[in-house]
C-alpha cells in the first residue's frame, strides 16, 4: 500500500518535457520563427503588415521590427527573437538573415540528432566551423574599401537599401546617410580612445509629413522642432551667440511644502514682488553675457519672456536634453561653420511611409557607420555565403573525426541565404543554385564573387556590378546564428511553470491563494 | 499498519502523518526524482535545461544549484537535497550536480539495506565511518600538490569546471581569463599566504558580439556613465568619494512646519534649501575629491558644481559595486556626512584613491573603469553572447570557474577528475569494508557502491558503455592499490569524448581537492539527515481568516 501512493515532489503545476522530443520541438519552433520572415529577404522582399492590439499598424520588412511585434509562447522561439534584437543593436542590419540562418542551422542539425550523434559533438563541430569561417571571411573573402570615395560609398549603401520600399528614395537615403555619418564622425586618436560615431545621440531624424520623398535632406546643423516663444522675437539670426540653459526661467517654489497665510494685503503684493524680482535677477544674469538666442530645457515664464523680448533675444523652451547635447556639440567650437552634429529632415506623403523611411534610413546610417568603422566589404547577393560554404565544406573533407558531418552541414546551411533570395524572386531554385555552386567551384581568382541577382534570379558577378555589404554585419550574423543554434541544441529538458525569484514568488503565490480563498467567503456574506 | 493516515485523528491536529517504512520509502523516492532531474546535466557531455517560469521568462542552465533553485520542490525530503545543492554552491561554487547525485544514491542503497532489516542507525554510523575513511584516503593518496604544478594546472582545473558548460568549447579562453582575474584580486592574508576574494571580480554582461569577444578588464568596471556630458571622461590620480545619499535640494521631513513672519523669510528658506546641498558639495570638493560615485541621484544644480570643478560625478551606481570600490581604493563607503557632533563634515581620509578613472567604450557599452586602485587590485570580465539567456548562463559558468580557481589557489591541492576519485574510493572502501568485522561492514560497502554513480552517469550521458568502462576503470584502480609498480594507475579516469580510460592527471582533467572532500561530506550529511527520519507529520495549512465577517 505504501508503495502504491504517488510521491509528489514537484509542484503539480509544472510541466516537464525531456530528451529528443524537447530538442525536436525547439528546432521546430525556431524554424517556425524563421519561416515567418523568410519572405522578407532580398530585393524582392514583401512587406508584412502587423496590427497591434491597439489597432495600430506597422508596415515593414525589417526582421527585427516584425519579430518585436509578434508574441510567441515557446521559449525557444523567444530566444530566436532575442537574437534579432541583438543583431539590430550591434550592427543594425542583417536581422532577417540572422534568423533565417539560425533556423536553417537548427534544421540541418535534426538529421544528426536523428542519427543519434550527441549534441556536444555537433556543437564542437559548429564552433570549429564558426572559427574557420570567421578566419576565412576576413582573410580571403573580403576586400578593403576606401571610405573617402564618395561614389563608392553611395553605391554600397544603396545595396543595403535595395530591399526597402521606395526605390526612388534610395539615392536620397544614401546621400543622407553618408553625409550624416561623416558629419558626426569624430576622430579620437589622440587620447588613445577609439573613433566614435554616435548616430543615436548626434544625428536626429525629424519627420514632417507632406512634400515629396526627394525633399528629404540633411541640415548642416541642428533643426529643432520648436518655435520661438514670443511672436515678437527674431526668427532669423546670423552668427548668433547662444546660451544653453539647463534650468528654467520661472519662479521656483521650494522643495518643502509651503502654506502661506497672509494677514495683510501688502504681504501678498510683497510675495508676488519677490517672485518678480527673482525672475528679473535671473534674466539679468542671462542678459549679462549678451546672447542672441537662449535655449532652455525647461519652461520660461511670461515675465521672463517679456524681459528677454525687450533685450531682443529669441528664446526656445522645453527642448529635449538630447537635443541640447547636439546643440552643444554643434556650436561648440566655431559658430556653425563645421558642425559635428546634424538633423535629417524626412518628407513623405503619409505617416506610415515616413515611419518606414525612418527605419530604412536607420539601416542605411548603420551601414555607413559600420563601413567607416571597419572598412572591409564582402560581396552581397549570397555570394559571400556561397563562397564561405564552399570553402568550409572543402576544408571539412580533411576532418577525420565524427565532427566532419556537422562541420560540413553548417557550411551547407549557409546556402540558405542564396536559396531564399532565389525563392523570393520566383526563379528556379535548384537550377540556379546548382549553377551558382558550379561557379564557385571554378578556379578563376574572382569566381567566388558570383552571386544571385535578387530581382531577376539570374547569376551575377558581384564585383562587376558593385554589390557589396559590410563584413562586420556578415560576421555578426554568423556569430549570432551559430551561437544561438548551440544554445538551443544543448537543451534536453524544459520545465515550465517554475516559480520566479524564490521567496517573493512563493509569497505572491500564497497571497494569491489566500485571496482566492477569501473571495468566496466574502461573497457568501453578502 | 505503518503508513496509516488515520492515526492523525488521534492527535488533536488536522494533518497527515506518515511513519516507519512508508515515510522512508517516500523520502528515497523523492530524493531519487530530484537526482533524476539534474543527472543529465552532469559532465562534459551533459546537456542543459530550459526553465520557463509562470510569466514566461526563460532560464537556460547547466548548473545543478540553479536548476533546483528554480524548480518548485514541494516534498520536504526533496527540499533537503535542494538545500544541499545550494550549500555546495555557496561553500564550493562547483560540483552541485554531483553532490545531489551522490546523496540520492546513498539513500537508495540505504533503503536496500533497510529492507534487509538493518537498523538505520547502523547504516548511519557505517556511512559516517566510510566518509571519514574516504576523506583520509583522498588526503593521503590522491592529492596532487599545487606547489609542483605550474599555472597550466590551475588553468586546467578551471577548464574542467567549464567543460560541462555552454562555454566548454572556449574553455581555453575563459579558463585563462578566470585565472588572470583571480590573480589580479589576490591579497595577502598576513600569514605568508594569499586570499583570493573572487567577489572583487566584477562580471558584466552585454549581449552582442560573440563568446570569443569577451574581455578581461584590468580594473573595476562600473556599468554607468558620467552624470553630465560636460564632465571630463578621464581623470588621473583620482580621489574617489563613494556616497550612499542623494545630492539633491534638501527637503523638510513630512510634518515639519516652519512658521515665518515676513515674506522675505520665505525667500531665505528657499535659498537655504539649495545652500544646504551646496555646502555638502563644497565640503566634498574641499576634501580633494575629483570622482564622486553615488547610489542616489544628483540634481542639475549639484551637477553644475561638479562640472565647474572639473570633477566626475556618477549617479545611480549599485550599492554592492560601491562597497567593493571603496574597499579596493582604500576609501570608505559614506552613508551620511553627519559626524559624531551632529555636524556635517567630510574628511579626506574617506576618499579612495586610484591611478585613473575613465569612461571607456568597451565593446558596445560605455563603462566607467577604475584602474590601479590603491588598496588592492581589481578585475572585471565583460561577457558577450548571442542573447541574454546565453550571457546569463555564461555568467554562472564563469562564476563556477572563478570559485574553482580560488579553491585551487587557496587549497593548493588537486585531485584527478573524470570519476577517478570516485572509483579509487570505491575500491579502497570495499577492501576496507571486508577488513571490518562489525555490522557496519555492509553499510560501508554500500557507500562504496553509491560512489560509482558519478562515473556511471558520466558514461551514460556520453552515450558510452558504462558497464565496460567502469570495469576497466575499477581494474586499473584495483591494480594501483594492490600492486606497487602500478601506482600511476590511480590517476586514471574517463575520457568521455573517446569512450576510453586515460590518465587524467596527464590530460589535465583536475578538480580542487577541497571541493571533492566537501561534496562527499555534504552528501553524506544530507543522506544521514534524511535517513534519521521515521515520522512525518504534515499539517494541513490553516484556513485563512475569512474577510467581511462581523
Amino acid at each position: 500500500m505504501s508503495g502504491g501512493t504517488p510521491v509528489i515532489v514537484l509542484n503539480q503545476n509544472t510541466k516537464r518535457e525531456q530528451g529528443r522530443k524537447v530538442q525536436l520541438t525547439n528546432i521546430q519552433s525556431a524554424k517556425t520563427v524563421a519561416d515567418v520572415i523568410r519572405t522578407c529577404l532580398g530585393p524582392q522582399a514583401m512587406l508584412k503588415m502587423l496590427m497591434d492590439p491597439m489597432g495600430g499598424i506597422v508596415m515593414t520588412n525589417d526582421g527585427n521590427a516584425i519579430l518585436r511585434e509578434i508574441t510567441v509562447q515557446h521559449p525557444a522561439a523567444k530566444s530566436m527573437i532575442e537574437i534579432a534584437r541583438t543583431q539590430d543593436e550591434e550592427v543594425g542590419d542583417g536581422t532577417t538573415s540572422v534568423i533565417i540562418l539560425a533556423g536553417e542551422i537548427l534544421a540541418v542539425s535534426t538529421a544528426f540528432l536523428e542519427q543519434s550523434i550527441h549534441p556536444t559533438i555537433i556543437i564542437t563541430a559548429y564552433r570549429q566551423a564558426l572559427e574557420d569561417m570567421l578566419e576565412m571571411a576576413s582573410s580571403r573573402y573580403s576586400v578593403d574599401v576606401d571610405t573617402n570615395d564618395t561614389d563608392k560609398m553611395h553605391e554600397l549603401i544603396r545595396t543595403c537599401l535595395g530591399t526597402r520600399v521606395h526605390t526612388q528614395w534610395n539615392q536620397v537615403a544614401c546621400r543622407i546617410a553618408l553625409d550624416a555619418v561623416r558629419t558626426v564622425h569624430k576622430e579620437r586618436g589622440s587620447d588613445g580612445q577609439a573613433q566614435e560615431i554616435d548616430i543615436k545621440r548626434y544625428a536626429r531624424i525629424e519627420k514632417i509629413p507632406g512634400g515629396s520623398i526627394e525633399d528629404s535632406c540633411v541640415l548642416d546643423g541642428i533643426m529643432i522642432n520648436k518655435d520661438v516663444v514670443h511672436p515678437q522675437m527674431r526668427r532669423r539670426i546670423a552668427n548668433p551667440r547662444i546660451v544653453l540653459l539647463d534650468c528654467d526661467l520661472e519662479y521656483k517654489k521650494g522643495e518643502s511644502q509651503t502654506n502661506v497665510e497672509i494677514r495683510q494685503e501688502e504681504d501678498f503684493t510683497r510675495l508676488l514682488q519677490l517672485e518678480e524680482e527673482y525672475i528679473k535677477t535671473v534674466c539679468q544674469a542671462v542678459l549679462a553675457v549678451k546672447p542672441d538666442l537662449v535655449i532652455t530645457e525647461k519652461g520660461v515664464s511670461d515675465l521672463a519672456q517679456h524681459y528677454l523680448v525687450k533685450a531682443g533675444v529669441s528664446v526656445l523652451r522645453r527642448l529635449r536634453r538630447t537635443d541640447q547635447w547636439r546643440v552643444a556639440r554643434a556650436i561648440g567650437a566655431t559658430i556653425c561653420r563645421n558642425p559635428k552634429a546634424c538633423t535629417i529632415v524626412l518628407r513623405g506623403p503619409s505617416k506610415d511611409i515616413l515611419n518606414e523611411m525612418d527605419r530604412s534610413l536607420n539601416d542605411a546610417l548603420n551601414v555607413a557607420r559600420n563601413i567607416v568603422l571597419k572598412p572591409k566589404l564582402c560581396p552581397g547577393g549570397g555570394a559571400f555565403e556561397m563562397a564561405i560554404a564552399h570553402a568550409v565544406s572543402e576544408k571539412g573533407k580533411a576532418l577525420t573525426t565524427v565532427h566532419q558531418g556537422p562541420y560540413r552541414a553548417l557550411a551547407a546551411a549557409l546556402e540558405v541565404i542564396p536559396r531564399t533570395l532565389i525563392q523570393n524572386c520566383g526563379a528556379n531554385v535548384i537550377r540556379t543554385l546548382t549553377a551558382l555552386r558550379a561557379k564557385h567551384a571554378g578556379t578563376e581568382p574572382e569566381d567566388w564573387m558570383w552571386g544571385v541577382d535578387g530581382e531577376t534570379g539570374k547569376l551575377r558577378h558581384m564585383k562587376a556590378d558593385g554589390i557589396w555589404e559590410p563584413l562586420s554585419v556578415k560576421n555578426q550574423v554568423l556569430k549570432t546564428a551559430t551561437e544561438t543554434a548551440i544554445l538551443l541544441l544543448r537543451i534536453d529538458d524544459i520545465v515550465s511553470g517554475t516559480k520566479k525569484g524564490g521567496v517573493e514568488g512563493a509569497a505572491a503565490a500564497a497571497k494569491a491563494a489566500a485571496n482566492e480563498a477569501a473571495q468566496p467567503a466574502a461573497g457568501g456574506d453578502e | 499498519m505503518a503508513g496509516n493516515a488515520n492515526t492523525s485523528n488521534l492527535l488533536m491536529v488536522s494533518g497527515e502523518r506518515l511513519t516507519g517504512e512508508s515515510v522512508r520509502h517516500q523520502n528515497v523516492v523523492a530524493a531519487a526524482s530530484i537526482a533524476n532531474i539534474v543527472k543529465t546535466s552532469l559532465g562534459p557531455v551533459g546537456l542543459d535545461k530550459m526553465l520557463v517560469d509562470d510569466v514566461g521568462d526563460v532560464t537556460i542552465t547547466n548548473d545543478g544549484a540553479t536548476i533546483l533553485k528554480l524548480l518548485e520542490v514541494e516534498h520536504p525530503a526533496a527540499k533537503i537535497l535542494v538545500e544541499l545543492a545550494q550549500l555546495q554552491d555557496e561553500e564550493v561554487g562547483d560540483g552541485t550536480t554531483s553532490v545531489v547525485l551522490v546523496a540520492a544514491e546513498l539513500l537508495k542503497n540505504a533503503e536496500e539495506l533497510m529492507s534487509l532489516k538493518i537498523h538505520p542507525t547502523t547504516i548511519i554510523s557505517g556511512y559516517r565511518l566510510a566518509c571519514r575513511e574516504a576523506v583520509k584516503f583522498i588526503n593521503e593518496r590522491l592529492v596532487i600538490s599545487v606547489d609542483d604544478l605550474a599555472r597550466d594546472n590551475i588553468v586546467n582545473a578551471a577548464k574542467t569546471s567549464m567543460s560541462s558548460k555552454i562555454i566548454g568549447c572556449d574553455a581555453e579562453l575563459f579558463a585563462a581569463m578566470a585565472v588572470d582575474a583571480a590573480m589580479a584580486v589576490r591579497v595577502a592574508d598576513g600569514k605568508g599566504g594569499h586570499r583570493y576574494p573572487i567577489k572583487a571580480v566584477n562580471v558584466l554582461k552585454a549581449h552582442g558580439g560573440s563568446t570569443r569577444d569577451s574581455v578581461l578588464i584590468n580594473g573595476y568596471a562600473l556599468n554607468c556613465t558620467v552624470g553630465s556630458v560636460q564632465m571630463p571622461k578621464k581623470i588621473t590620480n583620482a580621489k574617489i568619494a563613494c556616497l550612499d545619499f542623494s545630492l539633491q535640494k534638501s527637503k523638510m521631513k513630512l510634518g515639519v512646519q516652519l512658521v515665518i513672519e515676513t515674506p522675505e523669510q520665505l525667500e531665505l528658506m528657499r535659498a537655504r534649501e539649495s545652500d544646504l546641498t551646496k555646502e555638502r558639495v563644497q565640503k566634498i570638493m574641499a576634501s580633494g575629491a575629483n570622482v564622486i560615485l553615488t547610489t542616489g541621484s544628483i540634481d542639475d544644480l549639484c551637477m553644475k558644481y561638479f562640472v565647474e570643478a572639473g570633477a566626475m560625478a556618477v549617479r545611480r551606481c549599485k550599492k554592492i559595486d560601491l562597497k567593493r570600490i571603496a574597499k579596493a581604493t582604500g576609501g570608505q563607503f559614506v552613508v551620511s556626512m553627519t559626524n559624531l557632533e551632529g555636524e556635517e563634515s567630510f574628511d579626506a581620509s574617506l576618499l579612495g584613491q586610484a591611478e585613473c578613472v575613465a569612461q571607456e567604450r568597451i565593446s558596445d557599452d560605455e563603462l566607467i573603469v577604475i584602474r590601479g586602485p590603491k588598496a588592492r587590485s581589481a578585475a572585471s570580465i565583460v561577457l558577450r553572447g548571442a542573447n541574454d539567456f546565453y550571457c546569463d548562463e555564461m555568467e554562472r559558468s564563469v562564476h563556477d570557474a572563478l570559485c574553482v580557481v580560488k579553491r585551487v589557489l587557496e587549497g593548493r591541492q588537486l585531485v584527478p577528475g573524470g570519476g577517478a576519485v570516485e572509483v579509487a574510493l570505491n575500491i579502497y572502501l570495499e577492501n576496507y569494508a571486508t577488513s571490518l568485522a562489525s555490522r557496519e561492514q555492509m553499510a560501508i560497502a554500500e557507500f562504496a557502491r553509491a560512489l560509482l554513480c558519478v562515473p556511471k552517469q558520466l558514461a551514460v550521458n556520453a552515450a558510452q558503455d558504462s558497464t565496460e568502462l567502469l570495469a576497466q576503470l575499477r581494474a586499473r584502480h584495483n591494480a594501483s592499490q594492490v600492486k606497487k609498480d602500478c601506482a600511476a594507475y590511480k590517476w586514471f579516469g574517463l575520457d568521455l569524448q573517446e569512450g576510453k580510460v586515460r590518465d587524467n592527471k596527464e590530460a589535465g582533467v583536475l578538480e580542487p581537492a577541497v571541493s571533492k572532500i566537501k561534496s562527499l561530506k555534504f552528501a553524506t550529511e544530507a543522506a544521514i539527515t534524511i535517513l534519521r527520519i521515521d515520522d512525518q507529520i504534515k499539517l494541513t495549512p490553516e484556513a485563512p481568516p475569512s474577510h467581511g465577517g462581523h
